[in-house]
């Protein structure tokens, strides 16, 4: 029996997408993820732009990951010219990308994710039956605005982080009033965790797999890192990432592919859960221990549990970070004299997703020669087309009604950003 | 009273507008019960894909032929369309550099392989289908939606700011960025509803809510230029977020230096 499963459009991502399943003769001959979202040329485009441009442009990329994205281009630009910033910089920028990881984790369990395990069609849908649960949610998600706007001055592309610190820093004020938010936000982030420890997590898409995360070079749990360490026990300076992401152009889709010694790789939460995961403390630890997040994982729908301890960490960090910003004193620093020369620098953060690199080089003038942005999305691509191999040749018995939602459902654990990477689901019963 | 039935899409764009709709997330599950949802593929499962809308929320930038014909079928579906975000009402950072070719840029990024993909010229919404609210901003702000959607329930249009990101500034009392710090500011040229929220952190106007009405950019142009920017830092900032807007097109020197 031939047949083919084409889902044209995956709902409930961010961007657009597809699946295209062949099976013949009982036997899965071809998996695409589709992107169909259309190509912006982000990297040609901002060619020739002043320095003090580039970020501005490229968190435009995305709008979720867009303080990760703005982390990243402005560490690259700083890279370049030599620049440090100062700690007080660091701090703020860490927080600044917490509070993205934390609207982005909420968005993505309670609106996305959530919903498929409970099968309701949508957050909306689950919130007729469940309101206190999606309220919690879109809490919790609004703490993580709230922190972005407080520290970048906008909740979708900052405009306060700027090359060498901020245009305005927050009041001690400010912060304290944010600590007191994200107390209140660490007792929902345990109720979340209480609730996804409670979904049962499906077993069709079991395989090996690899992952890759940052490495940071201390005894803590961190979204920073200046190496890159993989399960396969290799490890790369950041600056070497396309050691790890050999790029590669395919047909059915507008995003490249990355593949690490020809193998597809994860990236995401559950990547750093298995890499940097013993690093843990807190409650964050208690989290990761109750979900059975102890090991290696071959079942990537268990990103969403890593997700939920994420949650936990990024809140109870936010709160350090305040509390250093806090004994420190925070002040108005004096801006960077930036001094433009040729260069090359490279800037890498975990974003939401997963690893995000901008790497750009400068002619003497500090105008953009080249720049190179790899997304979290665009490395998982073929790490999700081998998921939905698995799956399907698990669920091949199945009705073809039944099957397309759980692929959608492999598709949605990655949490993928489609239009990062530059959207769906579709097999076909040929 | 029926509610209406709504629905929300984005064309090639980064999804910020569409977010900007989940991160009202204090009125949210109001919105979702005064409004009849039918079709919002980035938030729910199940979606309607032919029945008549009252109203159409579009964001993005026309890139792809595929978005050109999804554009259309949303238009003959819905009463209103409007256009959320600085991508779909004026082309946004896609269109910045409409004058290279999409065959040379597809070849720089994607080589060989990329012949397989039919991309077009990047242009606005207005270009294709007609616009009956155009909310510009990148991304929108959220008062301006809510209002928006305040004024449609209603059976209004809202009435959105005509003057400059510049008259907002000056009600609040920000240093001037550009006559007294020197920068390079569009805060005269960029349509206000933001309320001068780059100049309160202390940063230029980089005009990413598009033009105003009767924008002067020739006359900024030359106030920028005797403060020492050169003409390619001063048309790349112009032709950043709406370079197919006329009244941000400067021909030549000798343009500016008449204004």
């Amino acid at each position: 029996m031939h047949k083919s499963i084409v889902i044209n459009h995956i709902c409930r991502v961010e961007g657009h997408g597809g699946i295209t399943v062949n099976i013949k003769d009982g036997k899965v001959t071809e998996v695409n993820m589709d992107i169909f979202e259309g190509s912006r040329f982000f990297e040609p485009l901002v060619v020739g732009r002043a320095y003090d441009e580039v970020a501005p442009i490229l968190m435009r990329i995305c709008a979720i990951c867009s303080a990760a994205h703005t982390v990243a281009s402005l560490m690259a630009v700083e890279n370049a010219f030599d620049i440090t910033v100062s700690p007080q910089t660091r701090l703020l920028r860490e927080l600044l990308v917490h509070g993205g990881n934390i609207e982005s984790h909420s968005l993505h369990l309670f609106c996305l994710a959530v919903p498929d395990f409970m099968n309701y069609p949508s957050a909306i849908a689950l919130a007729s039956d469940h309101p206190q649960k999606v309220k919690m949610g879109l809490e919790l998600k609004k703490l993580g605005n709230t922190i972005q706007e407080a520290i970048g001055g906008r909740a979708i592309h900052p405009v306060n982080a700027v090359i060498g610190g901020f245009g305005k820093v927050p009041t001690g004020g400010q912060l304290l009033d944010l600590k007191e938010q994200l107390k209140k936000g660490l007792e929902q982030s345990l109720v979340t965790v209480d609730l996804v420890s409670g979904l049962q997590v499906p077993d069709f898409c079991i395989s090996p797999n690899v992952f890759a995360a940052l490495s940071f070079n201390g005894s803590a749990y961190s979204l920073f890192g200046d190496r890159i360490a993989l399960s396969t026990n290799d490890t790369r300076d950041a600056n070497r990432y396309k050691e790890i992401c050999r790029e590669s152009v395919v047909t059915h889709s507008h995003a490249k592919h990355s593949r690490f010694n020809d193998k597809p790789f994860a990236v995401g939460a559950l990547a750093r859960m298995a890499l940097n995961g013993e690093k843990l403390s807190g409650k964050a630890k208690k989290a990761k221990e109750k979900l059975g997040l102890s090991s290696y994982s071959d079942n990537m729908l268990y990103n969403n549990a890593a997700q939920a301890v994420e949650l936990v960490y990024s809140i109870e960090r936010s709160m350090e970070i305040i509390d250093e910003l806090l004994a420190a004193g925070i002040k108005q620093e004096k801006s960077i004299d930036v001094r433009a020369k040729a260069g090359i620098g490279t800037g890498a953060v975990e974003a939401p997703r997963g690893t995000l690199y901008h790497s750009y080089s400068f002619d003497e003038k500090g105008r953009l020669a080249e720049a190179d942005v790899i997304t979290p999305t665009a490395q998982n691509l073929a790490n999700i087309e081998k998921d939905l191999r698995v799956s399907v040749e698990n669920l091949i018995d199945r009705p073809k009604e039944s099957l397309a939602p759980k692929l959608e459902m492999v598709v949605r654990a990655y949490d993928p950003c489609i239009s990062c990477a530059v959207h769906l689901v579709e097999v076909n019963f040929l | 009273m029926a509610k209406p039935t709504v629905g929300i899409y984005g064309l090639t764009g980064c999804a910020g507008d569409q977010l900007v709709i989940l991160n009202c997330e204090d009125e949210l599950l109001d919105i979702a019960g005064a409004l009849d949802i039918k079709f919002f593929p980035m938030a729910m499962s199940g979606n309607d894909e032919e029945c008549p809308l009252d109203i159409v929320f579009v964001e993005g930038t026309v890139v792809q032929l595929e978005d050109k014909q999804t554009l259309k079928k949303l238009r003959e579906r819905a009463k209103l369309l409007v256009a959320i975000g600085t991508c779909a009402v004026w082309g946004g950072l896609p269109a910045m550099k409409n004058e290279i070719s999409r065959q040379e840029l597809k070849m720089q990024v994607y080589g060989p392989t990329g012949e397989a993909f039919k991309t077009i010229t990047p242009q606005p919404v207005s270009s294709f289908v007609k616009v009956d609210l155009a909310i510009s901003g990148c991304p929108i702000e959220k008062e301006q939606l809510l209002h928006a959607v305040a004024s449609l329930l209603h059976g209004d249009l809202p009435r959105l700011p005509t003057y400059a990101v510049c008259t907002e500034c000056k009600m609040s009392e920000y240093p001037c960025l550009l006559v007294e710090a020197g920068q390079l500011c569009l805060g005269p040229l960029t349509v206000a509803g933001c309320k001068a929220r780059c100049p309160s952190y202390g940063q230029p106007c980089r005009g990413c809510r598009g033009p105003v009405e009767e924008a002067n950019a020739a006359s900024e142009a030359k106030v920028l230029k005797e403060k020492g920017f050169t003409w390619l830092d001063i048309q790349n900032r112009l032709r950043t977020f709406a370079a197919p807007a006329d009244s941000l097109k400067i021909e030549s020197v000798e343009e500016c230096t008449n204004a």
